[in-house]
């Protein structure tokens, strides 16, 4: 899978956390190798106890009893699976506990695979004898160059076949890991399901808290302002003096004035109109232009966004912008906004005090709005700073 | 004394009062402050905004009240973002006097605001006519104020905001003797024992609306 298709949040479609790189060849090579090893525990197993306990399993008043003796030894060998599993191919499973019957039918299934790939390993090793002695034939003259021809073809087919087998079986010994230990199908719903749940009640949450910081700024801005207005108005008109009276009409048209400033930054704050008609670019030029502390901005988006990934980037800007501003002390911020059609990754940082608070409500808001499209959200921020939120958002 | 967190508007209210010749002993931005200003130096008057820091909801409502439990004899004028019914009858409900409930943007129409100040400060009840209002129009079927008349509404109206039987023949320009045939009948059909005291009425017609 390349990187750009790749989603942010991998909800274990593969039943496992990826790991970045996969393992290198020797490595994965050494855990196949084990894995036959392993896999003759198994037939050992099997073998030996298996065979002792089956009459006890045919019997139904000892099955159960035996079925759990047959389960335990079983367990510990996946046990051994999940380590080997780990340690040489990079997967990450969740511990979870699978019925006796489960496991057996893992240990089972693991155990013929394992086996099978000991065979085509061994007809392999064979295979490259059978080369060397031909090789050897034709480097003595002993072989000539008409007997050869169709043996190389004829040995260049089974090794591809070979090859092909081991692949197979490779990736057969994957999935029944995976299918055993991993999430199930129906697990990883559920584990959707929930993550659905929870960033739509945080959108919810996000929305009110917008709704009230809203509410706050008419209240405690616009509305104090007018009332200011009215009442300066007000004394105006009560005023004895003619020169007193136009005083406070002089301060009353200023106050006006002030009035029409806080109304056009609330309605910003609210939703910048700019961002419809002028893109993002234009939009977060406004956030740099309100910003009190020196604000350095790079933009590279290769494409348009789409839109609510284009509000989702805005407010994580405007709102780290407005966050270090306050909070940060910081002397300078940049802004990153990079995208390359698949994905944009917003970078805001700021070179103040660091210690924000993650679970503070303007950073919950962010979370819950980057949560929202499936996005990944990175807080740092250690004490002394500095801070960089980084937002990664999918386009798709 | 004012209690308001927007300097703006509190300095605007300390000009306007000086203007009109009230002595502003304290002008201060949240509850806890106006009470301890209070403590210092017992005003006549307090002017209260409910919604102050820290946290935005009653703390101005709660300094009023403990204001007036500890003071009874000073004037309380709490100033209200919307009309919340609920702390309007909070205030009212430790005995109606020297009280008033106004919307905040009342202080804007500054002789209202100033009439309201003197009408407290004279031991009144004032009422923002809009809660009044709001109060007064609530007719549900349950609601005994669908039996009154408009024009016994009207004079309930008046009488809600504090005006005395003068006052109210005065404004509506009726006699008094038709004011009072009026509101005896408003007190006849809200089942309500008539009395003198005009305060305590007031609280009555409240009290039964809040029911």
């Amino acid at each position: 899978m390349d990187d750009a298709a790749r989603p942010l949040r991998d909800s274990g479609g593969a039943g496992t956390v990826p790991a970045a790189q996969p393992f290198p060849l020797p490595r994965r090579a050494a855990g196949a190798l084990l894995g036959c090893c392993t896999a003759l525990l198994g037939l050992l197993y099997f073998a030996v106890p298996g065979a002792a306990l089956g009459p006890f399993l045919l019997w139904p008043r000892t099955h159960g009893r035996a079925l759990a003796l047959l389960a335990g030894g079983a367990r510990r060998l996946a046990e051994l699976e999940r380590w080997r599993r780990g340690v040489f191919f990079g997967d990450v499973f969740p511990v979870h506990r699978a019925s006796g019957r489960a496991v057996l039918r893992y240990v089972a299934a693991r155990t013929w695979t394992g086996v099978l790939f000991a065979f085509v390993t061994g007809l392999l090793v064979f295979g490259a004898v059978l080369a060397g002695l031909l090789a050897a034939g034709v480097v003595r003259s002993t072989t000539s160059w008409q007997e050869l021809l169709p043996q190389a073809a004829l040995g260049g087919v089974l090794l591809f076949l070979d090859l092909q087998g081991l692949v197979s079986l490779g990736a057969l010994d994957a999935r029944l890991a995976r299918e055993h230990f991993g999430p199930s199908a129906r697990e990883l719903l559920e584990q959707r399901i929930d993550e659905l749940a929870a960033s739509r009640a945080g959108v919810l949450e996000a929305v009110d808290t917008e709704r009230r910081r809203i509410e706050r700024d008419l209240h405690d801005g616009v509305q104090q302002r007018l009332v200011a207005l009215a009442m300066l108005l007000g004394r105006a008109r009560r005023n004895r003096t003619p020169e007193q009276a136009e005083a406070l009409l002089r301060q009353a048209h200023k106050e006006s004035r002030d009035v029409l400033t806080e109304l056009r930054e609330v309605a910003w704050r609210v939703y910048p109109s700019a961002l419809d008609s002028l893109g993002l670019e234009e939009a977060l030029g406004g956030v740099a232009e309100r910003c009190v502390i020196p604000l350095r901005m790079e933009f590279a988006l290769a494409v348009p966004l789409p839109r609510p990934v284009e509000t989702a980037a805005y407010f994580v800007v405007s709102e780290a912008v407005t966050n270090a501003a306050k909070h940060s002390g910081a002397t300078h911020i940049s802004v990153t906004v990079r995208g390359d059609g698949n994905r944009v990754s917003v970078r805001v940082r700021d070179n103040g005090i660091g210690g924000a608070d993650p679970a503070g409500s303007g950073l919950t808001g962010l979370r819950s709005r980057v949560d929202a499209l499936d996005g990944l959200l990175h807080i740092e921020s250690p004490p002394k700073g500095p801070t960089t939120i980084t937002a990664e958002l999918l386009c798709a | 004394m004012l209690a308001e967190d927007s300097t703006l508007l509190r300095e605007g209210l300390v000009r306007l009062l000086a203007e009109e010749g009230h002595d502003v002993l304290a002008a201060v931005g949240d509850g806890t402050s106006l009470v301890r200003e209070a403590e210092a130096r017992t005003p006549d008057l307090v002017v209260v905004d409910i919604r102050m820091p820290p946290t935005h909801t009653d703390e101005g409502l709660r300094a009023a009240l403990d204001i007036r439990e500890r003071w009874p004899a000073v004037g309380v004028l709490v100033l209200s973002q919307h009309v919340e019914r609920t702390y309007a009858a909070r205030l009212l409900s430790g005995g109606a006097e020297r009280v008033g409930y106004l919307l905040k943007d009342r202080v804007a129409q500054v002789d209202e605001f100033l009439d309201a100040l003197e009408r407290i400060r004279a031991g009144g009840v004032v009422l923002d006519p809009e809660v009044v209002r709001q109060l007064v129009l609530r007719s549900t079927h349950s609601d005994p104020l669908a039996g009154l008349t408009p024009r016994e509404r009207t004079v309930l109206q008046e009488l809600a905001q504090g005006r005395t039987n003068a006052a109210i023949a005065q404004r509506l320009h009726l006699s008094l003797s038709s004011v009072e045939k009026h509101l005896g009948s408003v007190f006849d059909k809200l089942e309500l024992p008539s009395t003198t005291e005009y305060s305590r009425r007031v609280l009555a017609v409240l009290h039964y609306l809040k029911s």
